[in-house]
């Protein structure tokens, strides 16, 4: 049961953080992704096809909120960073902290730049966004993720995988 | 029920995932370039259905920490005022607030529903908040938004008892502005759902620190709301046009309490500029 209940729960958390947390928590404008964490958390540890699953679900989610034009580019962004993230799958490598920090941060650029991409966003303003809005959100994230996957993850991970 | 996960566990370890992830991205390609009308019934319908129940829940828990923050505010007031009680110093701030919203409400001579935000979008881009009021409190599509501080957006989506409000960012809401001093005219945009951003000509003399106010023209807006100000000011493609950062006054990332004007679009305005 509570290998169902799991992943769906950590999701509605994520979701819940990122609407409330993240808001009390933002500096110079600057705050984490707790979906983004979570998504990494699950390529990582269930690969690549369960990652871009819940990329695309996660996705979705944020899209329905954002600009309706640009519907569908989250779901990209996330289905992408799920996959990728998800060829680093836990079963078949071993990461250290440092490592699935790095991949967060990595996967955190892989997401805007695919983002950026689908909402048609200039070569010039993509560069500028990626230095002045997605590196800083990407180390505080990195940061922020640090810290899951240090005191809430780390039992789990001995776990065999399915 | 076991053959379908058993089924569904054979076809993602294919390429491992190869096969999920092409599918999922066809269908996310299909949704990205679906027509708009598709891509509003998509959101509409997933609005109504789930996310309204869901975003209460969010609502609540942000409440709590905001009536917990409120109360520890209360009792500091509480022990300020017990020392300072014959200067009534909160009362006259309340009364100084109520003057600013009566005058509000004179200046425009439009009916004002006050509206608490109950949701905002998850992304890291704010474009969108949910506020507590809808179709069943009088309000309408395309009506001005707006707070203590200033513009914050118009009303997009409208259900019963809900309703999204577009901000300024959202690259979709393009508005008419005029510089409080200099009177020009300029057209405000986010092209990237961050920045705000304004093009004036240069000849209008626009500086750092100038206040930017609605113009009342294009027919949502009504002349004098309070948008932001100039806080960079840059050469645009065109020689004789500057391009200028914005810093709205209201930050949308604390928005908490919101006032609609019940000010129907004036799209006659719109069809004599055709």
């Amino acid at each position: 049961m509570w290998q169902w209940i799991r992943f769906p729960l950590l999701f509605v958390i994520a979701v819940l953080m990122q609407t409330t947390v993240s808001k009390w928590i933002r500096v110079f404008d600057i705050g984490p992704d707790f979906i983004l964490i979570f998504i990494v958390l699950i390529a990582l540890r269930r690969g690549p096809a369960i990652g871009a699953l819940w990329g695309f679900f996660a996705g979705f989610v944020l899209d329905v909120y954002a600009p309706v034009e640009w519907l569908g580019a989250h779901t990209l962004s996330m289905l992408v960073l799920g996959f990728v993230v998800g060829q680093l799958e836990e079963r078949f490598l071993t990461l250290n902290l440092g490592m699935k920090i790095g991949i967060l941060g990595l996967g955190f650029f892989i997401c805007d730049i695919v983002y950026f991409i689908a909402i048609g966003i200039e070569v010039k303003e993509l560069f500028n966004l990626l230095f002045t809005q997605t590196l800083p959100d990407s180390l505080y994230t990195m940061l922020c993720g640090g810290i899951a996957f240090k005191f809430i993850f780390t039992g789990n991970l001995k776990h065999k995988h399915v | 029920m076991f053959k379908i996960t058993r089924f569904l566990k054979t076809i993602s370890s294919i390429g491992h995932g190869l096969i999920v992830f092409m599918i999922l991205f066809l269908l996310a390609l299909l949704i990205r370039q679906a027509p708009l009308s598709i891509k509003n019934s998509i959101v509409s319908s997933a609005l109504t259905t789930i996310f309204y129940p869901a975003q209460r829940l969010i609502s609540s828990i942000d409440d709590f920490y905001g009536k917990s923050a409120e109360n520890e505010l209360l009792k500091k007031e509480n022990a300020e005022l017990r020392i300072e009680v014959y200067k009534a110093k909160e009362g006259l701030q309340e009364l100084i607030r109520l003057h600013e919203l009566v005058r509000f409400d004179d200046k425009w001579d439009y009916p004002i529903i006050t509206a608490r935000v109950v949701g905002r979008n998850p992304g890291r881009f704010l474009t969108t908040v949910v506020i507590n009021r809808g179709i069943n409190h009088g309000l309408k599509e395309e009506m001005p938004v707006f707070s203590m501080r200033g513009l914050v957006g118009k009303t997009s989506k409208v259900e019963a008892n809900h309703a999204s409000v577009q901000l300024l960012v959202d690259p979709n809401l393009k508005l008419s502005v005029m510089g409080k001093r200099t009177r020009a005219v300029g057209f405000l945009e986010s092209v990237n759902a961050y920045h705000l951003s304004v093009l004036i000509p240069t000849s209008a003399g626009m500086k750092v620190g100038d206040t930017l106010i609605t113009s009342g023209l294009g027919g949502i807006f009504p002349k004098g709301i309070e948008v932001g100000l100039v806080k960079k000011i840059h050469k645009a493609d065109l020689e004789v046009m500057r391009d200028m950062e914005v810093v709205p006054f209201q930050e949308f990332s604390f928005l908490e309490e919101v006032f609609v004007m019940q000010k129907e679009p004036n799209w006659i305005v719109q069809e004599m500029l055709k």
